[in-house]
């Protein structure tokens, strides 16, 4: 196998890789890190630009991740989580698309933090974290959560054995959990 | 029950599947009680996702109903009228960090200004005390709802009223003083 040394986990391939990991290879000139953030990260990224910049949103998505390439290294893990840093950095991209006349809102600055909510960084991770999940899994918990629909509703949607919809289920729901506790605290 | 067995299963205890022989194992397994703890992360996290797709999706049908014709629109009055009361009655299992079953919330209208909550208690943790505050939250603010006092098993029904300003979409329990000291959550 080969050893990724530059996400910083010899050995591990990026999709195994934690967001701040990625970050940290995309500071130093990663593509394939840079790939696999925006694989997790493009349906988040793609929430905010269309509730925050309409009919802008692909120019918006577009300046997001070129932010992100170019200012991965600002990233600081002891002033929070990625979620939150890749959230700051999309509202603040958006907010400029929205309004092109309005002074350019730099991503660094220290009161970012201040720019999101902790609901709101749950919910840009969950976007996240769910896009990670096997496809049958995501479908499952999003069929569950989003359109409220019973085990037996599931199963019934799609086709499926009962079984499957539980153990499909169990396993999505453990596995986001699993990458809950790759966060930092 | 295997660990691997147990590890499988947790994600039950979020459904109010309980099972004695996966409960005794994650009373037993720190492994399982932190797993459990992250689930229960996950499942407010996908709440709460869902409960603000659904409050987006009621403001756009209201907004599509308001921008029909008069009678549409007198409809949609009607519908904002008498959907949110029953959107608000909702049922709250609190358990505390190893998955323990310790009360049950219910949240109902109550009048044009207010939620009644009705609180029953069993088995909360008298060990520090028979006095505990019940704190509730929804998205952006949490509000300390009262303070609640236990029978010597643990044990207490008690009712609240919230003010019906916000979502109240969590609930959790914490000793006297000790704020972040959460004794059991939803």
């Amino acid at each position: 196998m080969t050893a990724h040394r530059s996400l910083g986990i010899p050995s591990a391939p990026p999709a195994a890789a934690t967001d701040a990991a990625l970050l940290r290879a995309i500071a130093a000139g990663s593509e394939e890190a840079f790939e696999e953030l925006r694989g997790r990260y493009a349906g988040a990224v793609a929430r905010v630009c269309r509730t925050v910049a309409g009919s802008d949103r692909e120019d918006c998505e577009q300046e997001v991740f070129a932010r992100i390439w170019r200012k991965a290294a600002l990233f600081d893990p002891a002033r929070g989580s990625p979620a939150a840093w890749l959230l700051t950095v999309a509202r603040r991209t958006a907010l400029n698309v929205q309004s092109s006349q309005r002074t350019p809102l730099p991503v660094e600055r220290d009161e970012d933090a201040g720019l999101v909510e902790a609901v709101d960084v749950d919910g840009f991770w969950l976007d996240a974290a769910l896009a990670r999940l096997p496809e049958r899994e995501r479908t499952v918990i999003e069929l569950a959560y989003y359109d409220d629909l019973s085990e037996g509703e599931i199963a019934k949607r799609l086709r499926v054995p009962l079984g499957s919809v539980k153990s499909w289920k169990r396993r999505g729901l453990n596995r986001l959990a699993g990458l809950l506790a790759e966060e930092p605290a | 029950m295997t660990h691997d067995e147990a590890w499988r299963r947790l994600p039950d205890l979020l459904e109010d599947r309980d099972d004695a022989g996966l409960l005794a194992h994650v009373r037993a397994c720190a492994d399982c009680q932190r797993q459990l703890f992250l689930l229960g992360r996950v499942d407010r996290m996908l709440h709460e996702r869902a409960s603000a797709g659904r409050s987006t999706r009621k403001r756009s049908l209201v907004r599509a109903l308001l921008g029909a014709t008069a009678v549409a629109a007198a409809a949609a009055v009607l519908l904002v009228l008498f959907l949110p009361p029953q959107a608000r009655t909702h049922r709250f299992m609190l358990r505390t960090a190893s998955g323990r079953l310790v009360g049950e919330a219910k949240l109902a209208g109550s009048d044009a200004r207010n939620i009644s909550l009705s609180l029953t208690a069993r088995s909360l943790p008298v060990r520090h005390g028979d006095v505990f505050v019940l704190w509730a939250g929804d998205e952006r603010s949490s509000l300390q709802v009262g303070h609640f006092m236990v029978d010597r098993s643990g044990g207490c029904r008690v009712r609240f009223n919230l003010p019906d300003t916000h979502d109240w979409r969590r609930l959790w329990v914490t000793e006297p003083g000790r704020p972040t000291h959460v004794v059991a959550r939803t």
